[in-house]
Parts: C-alpha cells; structure tokens; sequence
C-alpha cells in the first residue's frame, strides 16, 4: 500500500520532469518516426528488387520499430541515474522512509507511460501508410513491450548505479547496443542471415520479443514466437528487476 | 551530559572501503557520489596520503568514532577534507552500511530501524539533490509526501518553511534559476519540510558567498532556536568557531580533540604573535635564536620570512618583543597577535593546518575562509559578536582584526588582516 503510494509520488515526479524537458520529448518522438520515414523506403525497393519476401513492408518492419522504442526507452532512466546521482536526488530519495523499489521503478513506469505514447504515434502514423492494425494482437504486444522496457530500465539504472560516471556507462551501453540489435532483426529478419547467427540470436532477449512482435502484429495470438516471448522476457524481468533493488539498495552509497 | 537528552550517540563507529586504483581515485574515504569538488578532494586525499590508513586493499575512512550529541545543539564536525566526516555522517543518516560498532539517532538504532530513524531525521547533502526542472514548492511538497504526509498537510508547511528561509518571492519559479544561496536554502527547506528532530548537513555552506554564508548561519541557528538538534560538518574554521554549539575535531578517522570552540582554543595555552620581518634575508637567520632564549616564548616557528610564535600572555610579551628586536636591530615590517585559533588546536592535534587544507580545495571558498577564519576565530569577543550578528559578521570579522591591531598598538600590518598568516605555502609549525 504504501509501496503503491510512493511509486505513484515518483512516476508523478519523473513523468513531470519529462515533460518539462522539450528536448528529450521532440528527439523521442522524431527518432521512430524517421525510421519510418527513411527506412521504409529502403525495404520498399528491397521487396522490389526481389531481396525480401513480398506483401507490406510496414508490416514487418514497424512492430520491429515498436521493439526497439522498447529497447532504447529502457536506456534513458539509466542516463538519468547517472545524472541525479551526481545532483544528490537519489540521496535525498534515500534518506526518506520512500520505499527503495519505488524510488527504482517509479521512473520506469514513467518512461513505459511515455513509451506507449510514442508507440502509439509510430502506429497512427503507420496506418496512414498502409500498416494493417490488428488491436488484440497490439494488446498483447505491448505487454511484451512493457516487459522488454523494464528489463532494459532496471539493467541499464543498475548499470548507472554500478558505473557511477556518465563515460563508463554511456560506453557500455553503446557497446550493447549495436550487437544486440543487429542480433535481434529489427532492421532485417536475422532469418536472412547466416546459421550462426540465427543461433547467437536465441540468446538476445530482444530478438524473442521482435519475432513475437511481428506474429502478433499480424493478428495470430499463438503461435510459438509468441510463447517463447513471455518464456523469455517474464523470468528475464523479475531477475533484472530483483538484481536491480538488491544493487540499488546497496550500491549508491 | 544526561543520557536523556543525548539525541545522537555512537560508539566506536568504524567503516572501511575497499581501496580504489590510482586510476579511479574517485569516491575516496569520503563516499562516492560527491560534486567535482568533492572528487577532485578524494583524488589529492588519496594521492597525497595514500597507503596511510590502508591495510591490505582496504582503506579505513572512519576509525572508532564515539560521540554524543545533546538534543538542541548546534554539533559540529571540523576536519579536513577525506577525514572521515562524511562517512559518519553517511553512517548516521542510513545511507551507508557501519562496519562495527553502533549508533542511535532519536531514540532508535541506526543498523538495525533505518525506517524509524530516517522518518525523524533530515539530511542535506553537500550535493543538495533539489530537482532542477521543478519550482520550489514542487520540491518541497513532494519531499513532504515521501514522509508520508498528504498534500493538503505539506502545502502550508511548504508556505511557512517558504516563508521562514526567505524563499517565498520565488517558490513558484524552477529551481534551475535560482542563485547558490537560494538553492541551499531550498535544500535546507526540503531537510526540515517533515519537521525531523535532528537536521544533518553536509558542508552547508561550501561554494557560497560570504554574505550567503552568514545568511545561513543565521537561518541554522534559527532552526537551532526552533528546537532542532543540528549536527553539520565543515572544514572551514570560522563557520564551526561561530555556529557550533560544541565540535568535534576529526582528522584521519578519528575525534582528535572534543569541546566547545572556547574550550578547545583554551586548551592551547597562551597567545600566537606573527612577526613579518622588514629583511627577512638579512635578519631571520638571527632573529630565531635570539627569540627562543626568551623565557615567555613557548615555541617559535619560522618560515617565508615569517616568525610564528606562541607565548604564555601576548599582552605583556608584545612590548618586550618589539623592544627586544629593536635593541638587536632587527627590523619589523608588521608584528600581530592573536589568540588561539580553531587551526591551532588543530596544529597541536595533528601537526598540520587545516588552512593548508582548505588552500587545496576551491580556490575562493579556501581564500575566503583563510581570510575571515583568522581573525574572527582569533578573538573570542569578535566571536560573540559575530554570534549574535552574524549578518555582519564579515564586517565583524575584519573589524576585529582592526581592533586586534589596535589594541596592540604597533601591530601594524601592511598585508591586510590575517592575508599573510594564512597563505597557502605557509608551513607546518615545527614541533
């Protein structure tokens, strides 16, 4: 109840200063958006010349954009632990009787608010090119969603909280970034790859939840991507979850 | 004292941190996430005296730290940067885990009910921690209802703490316009938005101005009058010589002198007397010996030109020096006394300055502190007054130093008071 409370206090807190930050809003609304813009074009001509399977390319690729707004959503509470440990706003949070989880997921759910309004743009958007909307399977979809961006936030706050300097963890967090979504088939299917590939790729996290993503944008609610997904991303979550109270709890002192 | 009134009691607290390498000399003994200032102090703490308190990798910040705090005081901790203050008082507000032995605060053990104890304490980092992108009064309701307290409860408390730290003017503006003194007077607000029973601030006014600083001496002590224990740390020596009620001195890990600042200046006997010689390069050589065979001198130290020396009565043994120079032929470009500082007893504590310390850090809160600390901290009635008007008191600190020269008539000094006792080359007394 009064964990309940507090995480309210410091979404309300996080979501305010979010908001108050233009530039962080126009640079998270614009980026899934000119990956529609300039990406589909590009696939576009691909189907065309014959090098991807045929049918609407928004229709593989923007449930694709969808995860990695997940993805990257998640990385932005760590940048903000790195800041507001070095501003002393996690020690005032700490010294009150707040409750340690909520001053840890209270941001998150901010973000994941945030997050399911540009998904809902980059849909909006995509329908008016051609994407087919299938709202149970979205639904669905965005509970994997929700489920990836928690995984990421408290990996990349624990993260912050353990490298303490902005360089070391903006470093280790692009150093993820790239293999994990080459790894992943957001941009391209991973099928389109080699062997080796497709089995580095089982142990991606994010590749489950984008091949997930592309069934359930299609409308099928089964189907074992869809399955694999929730196996993969639920214990994934309460594990990242648990390591990142325990690291919160002891390391910002 | 009366176990009843103890607000705050440890008992042999220590705690150690695993030394860092020389690479990451960030987050010394001090604890890690600190301002740039407070990193670059742990990087020369740990380059300077690095593999002092170590033992097998590990460094010992805070080495068997007793103490006792009345309720109502005002408590302070006066030591140089990386001696453990911070970690104490990291220790005592239940942001870091103690190693051994224990602590209460308000009435409950800080190890094992940090529920309890966080809910009557407030604590001001020296990072403050106010979020930029929120006015005032957003903060400080907020930081109410974390305590648990409603928004219906915290909104007038907002106004009269608003009120009280005259920040009402601008508790509707974003924190990221307002100057320094205004923001640590918002992080102050935000400590006592819940009405704790003890406030802990860490270095409260380092980086501010002198005038902002004297403000909030002001605003401290009014909390103080309030009922408020307040427990702070510092390393500068007239903010713990004019706020504190009691001190303790701290230098690596550990209480090297206790009391209140009169007291502790008494138990360095005597008064100091700085001579500046007119030819250092022909006279110093001859003025030394010939001061040491005087009986009422104490100890004398020398250096840059520079005599520093301690007698039993600087009223009687100022005239006698001058005569005694001016018989040998020994010329004076300024003679002054001063009783015992705060710095002294540190002196005699640890054989070091604190001032060497404090020229180390920012360059113009160290000047600043040299400057004012010196007289002020000198003359115990430019103390009081100070005290009792602290809106003055750097006019109260330089016009003590006048009045210190007056009264010791030739004390004349061409290089401002107290400019050339404190310099940052001065040495270490030789003892």
């Amino acid at each position: 109840m009064k964990t309940a409370r507090d995480i309210g206090l410091l979404f309300q807190r996080y979501l305010i200063q979010l908001l108050r930050n233009p530039v962080w809003l126009v640079v998270g609304f614009s980026t899934p958006i000119l990956y529609l813009a300039l990406f589909t074009p590009l696939l576009r001509h691909l189907v065309a010349a014959g090098g991807l399977p045929g049918g609407n390319v928004l229709n593989l690729f923007l449930p694709g954009i969808l995860s990695l707004l997940a993805f990257a959503s998640g990385i932005g509470p760590g940048f903000n632990t790195v800041f507001e440990l070095k501003a002393g706003v996690i020690e005032r949070f700490r010294v009150t009787p707040a409750s340690r989880f909520a001053i840890l997921t209270g941001p998150i759910l901010a973000s994941m608010l945030l997050m399911f309004v540009f998904d809902a743009v980059v849909v909006a958007v995509g329908t008016g090119f051609g994407f087919s909307v299938h709202w149970l399977g979205l639904a669905v979809l965005a509970v994997l969603l929700g489920l990836l961006m928690i995984v990421m936030a408290a990996f990349s706050i624990a993260t912050a909280l353990t490298t303490k300097e902005i360089s070391g963890f903006a470093a280790l967090m692009n150093g993820i970034n790239l293999p994990v979504l080459l790894l992943a088939g957001v941009l391209l299917p991973i099928s389109l790859g080699p062997a080796w590939m497709r089995v580095l790729a089982h142990f991606n996290p994010l590749y489950y939840l984008v091949s997930a993503s592309r069934v359930l944008a299609a409308g099928t609610l089964t189907g074992p991507a869809v399955w694999q997904a929730f196996a993969v991303l639920v214990p994934l979550c309460a594990l990242v979850l648990a390591w990142a109270t325990r690291v919160f709890r002891r390391a910002v002192a | 004292m009366n176990p009843m009134d103890t607000i705050i009691t440890t008992t042999d607290l220590r705690k150690s941190f695993r030394a860092k390498g020389t690479g990451a000399g960030r987050g010394g003994p001090e604890g890690p996430g600190r301002g740039e200032g407070g990193q670059q102090d742990g990087r020369s703490q740990q380059d300077g005296r690095g593999g002092r308190d170590r033992r097998g990798g590990w460094v010992e910040a805070v080495r068997g730290v007793s103490i006792g705090v009345a309720a109502g005081e005002v408590f302070g901790f006066l030591g140089p940067n990386g001696a453990g203050k911070t970690t104490t008082l990291r220790m005592l507000t239940t942001l870091l885990p103690i190693d051994s032995g224990t602590a209460t605060v308000a009435g409950f053990d800080v190890a094992s009910q940090p529920r309890q104890v966080r809910s009557r304490i407030g604590y001001v980092s020296q990072l403050g921690g106010a979020d930029e992108l929120a006015t005032g009064r957003e903060n400080l309701i907020l930081q109410g209802r974390l305590y648990g307290d409603s928004r219906a409860q915290v909104a007038p408390r907002a106004v009269a703490l608003a009120e009280l730290l005259d920040l009402a003017e601008f508790a509707d503006r974003r924190v990221s316009t307002y100057s320094g003194g205004q923001r640590r007077r918002l992080d102050i607000a935000l400590g006592i938005v819940h009405e704790p029973e003890v406030l802990f601030l860490d270095e409260p006014t380092t980086g501010l101005d002198p005038q902002s600083r004297a403000n909030l001496w002001d605003h401290i002590r009014g909390l103080r009058d309030r009922g408020t224990t307040v427990f702070l740390t510092t390393h500068y020596l007239e903010e713990a010589d004019v706020l504190c009620d009691r001190l303790m001195i701290m230098d690596h890990g550990q209480i090297v002198a206790e009391g209140t600042p009169r007291a502790l200046k008494q138990q360095v006997a005597g008064d100091a007397i700085l001579i500046t010689l007119r030819q250092p390069d022909r006279d110093a050589g001859r003025a030394g010996p010939v001061l040491r065979q005087q009986p009422y001198v104490r100890e004398l130290s020398a250096e840059d030109g520079q005599l520093r020396l301690y007698v039993d009565d600087g009223g009687t043994a100022l005239p006698e020096l001058i005569r005694l120079l001016d018989a040998e032929g020994i010329g004076l470009r300024s003679i002054a006394m001063s009783e015992p500082t705060l710095d002294d007893v540190f002196l005699r504590q640890t054989g070091r300055s604190l001032r060497e310390e404090g020229a180390s850090g920012p360059a113009d809160s160290a000047a600043h502190d040299s400057v004012a600390g010196s007289p002020a901290a000198g003359d115990p009635a430019a103390s009081d007054s100070a005290a009792s008007d602290s809106a003055a008191s750097d006019s109260a600190a330089s016009d003590s130093a006048a009045s210190d020269s007056a009264a010791s008539d030739s004390a004349a000094s061409d290089s401002g008071p107290g400019g050339t006792a404190t310099g940052p080359g001065r040495k270490e007394m030789a003892r």
